[in-house]
């Protein structure tokens, strides 16, 4: 009987990653369970609506075809894969358990096999402004509009960088809203250096093309080298200020202007999801795109304690890599189990890994455009709150380092940073990037998460 | 090279210390080397000043106690030991006492002259009953300390709800230890850190000491990875893992060793706490941003620091037992600390016979943010070649080697 619970293969995250690292597994005759803390597979990206309706006028063609895709790579292997949606990973218990939450309480879920597909979440950029009611995240802002089927505003403007403004304004303005301007933060001319890098994915570069025509055919202001400043408003956003950047993204305040919104959606990159692979201790190191990141093999598997993390959690690629990083972590894990022969195991890699490359070139393209420039930093005020959760200000960050602190754990345990609920997640990259600023680049450390991952009732321990 | 008159190996409560009263309280050349490791007792400590509270076995060592008694009984087969209060020896309490006493006035000298805040709170410290059995193990408590009795008050029930009014109704009534009180913990490592900054005091943080020089009998500096930093003398005050440096500065051994503790937080609350709880599941403490922590587990498991249900299960019923208002609360986050436990529960203090240039600070178990003070103050005495203000003898090492020989 435990034999049997214990060759299980455990997956955390039921995105592209997960659940193709399931469909992988299927195939070569190896059960999983996959863990989501959604109602539905398919991950933030390919989740779709969470109620039912019948026409999705702002989703894209692309997008209905990745969320059947996925769909219809579960629906040929259910019956080799368990789905536990609803249910969360509070961490690990004991050497080869998770301990899991859901409706009806904790439970205890065994693993043989360990893949993490956590994904990741938004890299958040304070600036004067940035709690009012209607400054969203750029991704919070397509979940409301493809999963809850939600105008996020009605007069909305953009402001990040990457491929991602140019969708979430499309999308917003097919679901009838206002777009009032897009600004990406890095020059155009950045963009044109890297047409060969982008040309990896003709195809993803035409849509991204199509975009941009589908924005001028509809008059919506699109403005490179441009970026946030401050957000105002009383008790709701009422306006924005948005400025030129400099090449290190500082923004030329006497150029600003002033543009009236009633929400927006702030993009400046996203972080790897690695709370729990940092709870089951496995190593990491630094990176800039991604934040920390599991040291892994070329398998996308760790030296300690053996388990797979593969997508965005291991490093933001998105959901085409994810979906072949998966692969590769299930291949690897059916060679391990005996179920393929290693010459099968390299033929099929071969391939996947021929489409990762090609994936990566085009996405290391965009990253070199989007790199993250310093005077980000620079738009949070002294008074500029930078952790949430505790209310910390800018310049007790200033006060600590002036002090002497050299590391994110001394940081965190002067100020409060990152000791919040939500352990981090929001601050702590403003903070190592902080740090990195302050010249503090050796031994910093990170904010190390805690169990359990979320908060739990205490009524759960009766 | 680097030379320094004392080098300090270890910046949690206790190394702190001694770093900013040397550096108060004399013109030395002074280093303090630390790297934060999975475990620091300091930062995972609840940050009770429960003087009398833990001298008599309340607190963290009424777990201790019970898990003793547990241990006891299940080597012993079915004969299950009487539950008794657990007190510490009166070298203890003085020690205790006098560190405890020194609070007030540090708190001041901190704000004034260090403009840090460690977040002192006079709160007092509730054994919280139950029941006659509860009863009887407090009133073995007081008849143990009758010199300490203008320090207790007993609260009857009706007392007890007008001063905890969330504590259950369950409850028959509590002793309050009035001189007991809290302070933040990480806030109190720090202001000793900035205090001795702001003092000359070079700090080295997420450094690691290697290795001891030694010449001879003689311990003359420590190596981390990338330098050597000499000394006059050395002090140990490396927690949980004292006996590795105690071991390459004299070449035998001591018995420190790691006692892991689980704690477990809340989200933050309005104020339901007047006071610290102690009862015989767990203690509770209600922090200055209201986040209620409880703790804490005693368990001998190596250097592991891992959190494991069945204890933060055990801590929140006891908790929630004695707090019913919990149950509307959530678990925040748990963590485990490593104390460094001594066989007979004393701290490990002062010179070594048979070598030079070393002093030990170390085995304060489970009270080393309350005796923090007092163990940085006799190090200073010691190293300024003065006569320790108290007793050092029933805390120095040669106490477990007697015992050895003893045995042997």
């Amino acid at each position: 009987m435990t034999s049997q619970t214990h060759d299980k293969v455990v997956i955390v995250g039921g995105g592209p990653a997960g659940t193709a690292a399931a469909a992988e597994l299927a195939c070569h005759g190896l059960k999983s369970v996959i863990i989501d803390e959604a109602p539905k597979l398919g991950g933030v990206i390919y989740r779709g609506p969470l109620r039912k309706t019948d026409s999705l006028p702002h989703l894209d063609d692309n997008l209905k075809r990745a969320m059947t895709a996925l769909q219809t790579r579960y629906q040929a292997h259910r019956e080799s894969i368990e789905v536990k949606t609803q249910t969360r990973v509070l961490g690990p218990e004991g050497s080869n358990q998770l301990l899991l939450s859901d409706d009806s309480g904790l439970s205890r879920q065994p693993y043989g096999h360990l893949i993490l597909a956590t994904g990741c979440h938004e890299r958040s950029v304070p600036f004067p402004g940035w709690q009012l009611p209607g400054v969203m995240l750029l991704g919070g802002v397509q979940l409301q509009l493809k999963s809850g089927l939600v105008r996020p505003g009605q007069r909305m403007a953009l402001v990040g960088t990457g491929p991602l403004l140019p969708l979430v304004a499309c999308q917003l303005h097919k679901a009838g809203v206002d777009v009032v301007g897009v600004y990406e933060a890095s020059p155009f001319a950045k963009l044109a250096k890297e047409a060969v890098a982008l040309l990896n994915k003709p195809k993803l570069t035409l849509s991204g093309m199509s975009m941009m025509s589908y924005l001028k055919k509809h008059k919506i202001p699109f403005k490179y080298g441009w970026g946030i400043v401050s957000a105002q408003g009383e008790e709701q956003l009422s306006s924005i200020h948005v400025a030129p950047y400099d090449s290190q993204w500082r923004p030329q305040r006497d150029l600003a202007e002033q543009v009236a919104v009633d929400a927006i959606g702030v993009g400046y990159g996203f972080v790897a999801r690695t709370q729990l692979a940092m709870l089951l201790g496995l190593e990491h190191t630094y990176s800039k795109v991604s934040g920390y990141v599991p040291a892994l093999d070329e398998w996308h598997q760790s030296q300690n304690h053996s388990a797979f993390v593969v997508g965005d959690s291991n490093g933001l690629l998105g959901a085409d890599a994810a979906i072949c990083e998966g692969q590769l972590a299930a291949l690897r894990l059916a060679w391990q189990c005996g179920k393929i022969t290693e010459s099968e195991l390299f033929s099929r890699a071969t391939k996947v890994n021929n489409k990762l490359a090609r994936i990566k070139k085009f996405r290391f393209g965009f990253d070199r455009f989007s790199d993250r420039q310093p005077g980000l930093l620079s738009l949070a005020q002294p008074q500029t709150v930078v952790c949430r959760c505790e209310q910390v200000r800018k310049e007790q960050l200033d006060e600590a380092i002036a002090q002497g602190v050299k590391d994110i754990t001394s940081l965190k345990m002067r100020t409060r940073i990152g000791m919040g609920d939500c352990q981090g997640k929001t601050c702590s990259s403003y903070a190592l990037d902080y740090l990195h600023q302050a010249g503090l680049t050796e031994n910093i450390g990170v904010i190390k998460p805690r169990f359990p991952l979320d908060p739990i009732p205490f009524t759960l321990m009766e | 090279m680097k030379k320094y008159d004392v080098v300090i190996a270890g910046g949690g409560a206790v190394g702190a210390a001694c770093a900013y009263f040397l550096s108060r309280d004399t013109d030395l050349k002074i280093a303090l080397i630390d790297l934060k490791k999975p475990g620091n007792a300091s930062r995972a400590s609840a940050g009770g000043l429960w003087a009398i509270g833990e001298s008599v076995g309340l607190g963290c060592g009424v777990i201790f106690f019970k898990t003793l008694s547990k241990l006891h009984s299940e080597a012993q087969g079915k004969e299950v030991p009487v539950m008794r209060p657990h007190q510490l020896p009166d070298c203890f309490f003085e020690f205790a006492l006098t560190s405890n006493n020194m609070y007030p006035a540090l708190h001041q000298e901190m704000l004034e002259k260090h403009d840090v805040d460690f977040k002192f709170e006079r709160t007092g410290l509730k054994f919280i009953m139950y029941n006659e059995e509860d009863r009887l193990y407090a009133e073995q408590i007081t008849q143990g300390i009758p010199h300490l009795a203008d320090q207790v008050r007993w609260l009857d029930a009706e007392q007890l709800k007008k001063e905890e009014p969330y504590v259950t109704d369950d409850a028959i009534g509590a002793i309050d230890f009035i001189c007991d009180h809290q302070v933040n913990p990480y806030r109190l490592v720090d202001a000793y850190l900035e205090g001795a900054r702001q003092n000359g005091v070079s700090l080295y943080l997420n450094t690691e000491v290697t290795s001891v020089i030694r010449n001879g009998n003689v311990v003359e500096g420590v190596k981390t990875s990338d330098e050597v930093f000499f000394c006059d003398t050395l002090i140990n005050a490396s927690g949980a893992w004292a006996n590795e440096l105690y071991q390459q500065a004299t070449g035998r051994t001591m018995p420190v060793y790691p006692v892991k503790g689980q704690i477990v937080l809340s989200e933050r609350m309005p104020k339901i706490m007047n006071g610290c709880i102690s009862t015989s599941d767990c203690y509770i403490a209600q922090k200055d941003n209201g986040e209620i922590l409880i703790g804490s587990s005693t368990e001998e498991k190596g250097f592991d620091t891992t959190n494991s249900l069945d204890k933060i299960q055990e801590l929140s019923q006891g908790a929630m037992k004695c707090l019913p208002i919990l149950k509307e609360s959530s678990i925040k986050r748990c963590w485990a600390g490593l104390r460094p436990g001594t066989p007979d529960e004393l701290p490990i203090l002062g010179p070594v016979e048979g070598v030079e240039g070393y002093l030990n600070a170390c085995g304060h178990f489970r009270t080393g943010i309350l005796t923090s003070a007092i163990t940085g103050q006799l190090m200073t005495e010691l190293i300024m070649g003065k006569t320790p203000s108290l007793d050092l003898t029933p805390f120095s090492v040669e106490r477990f080697e007697e015992a050895e020989q003893k045995a042997g």
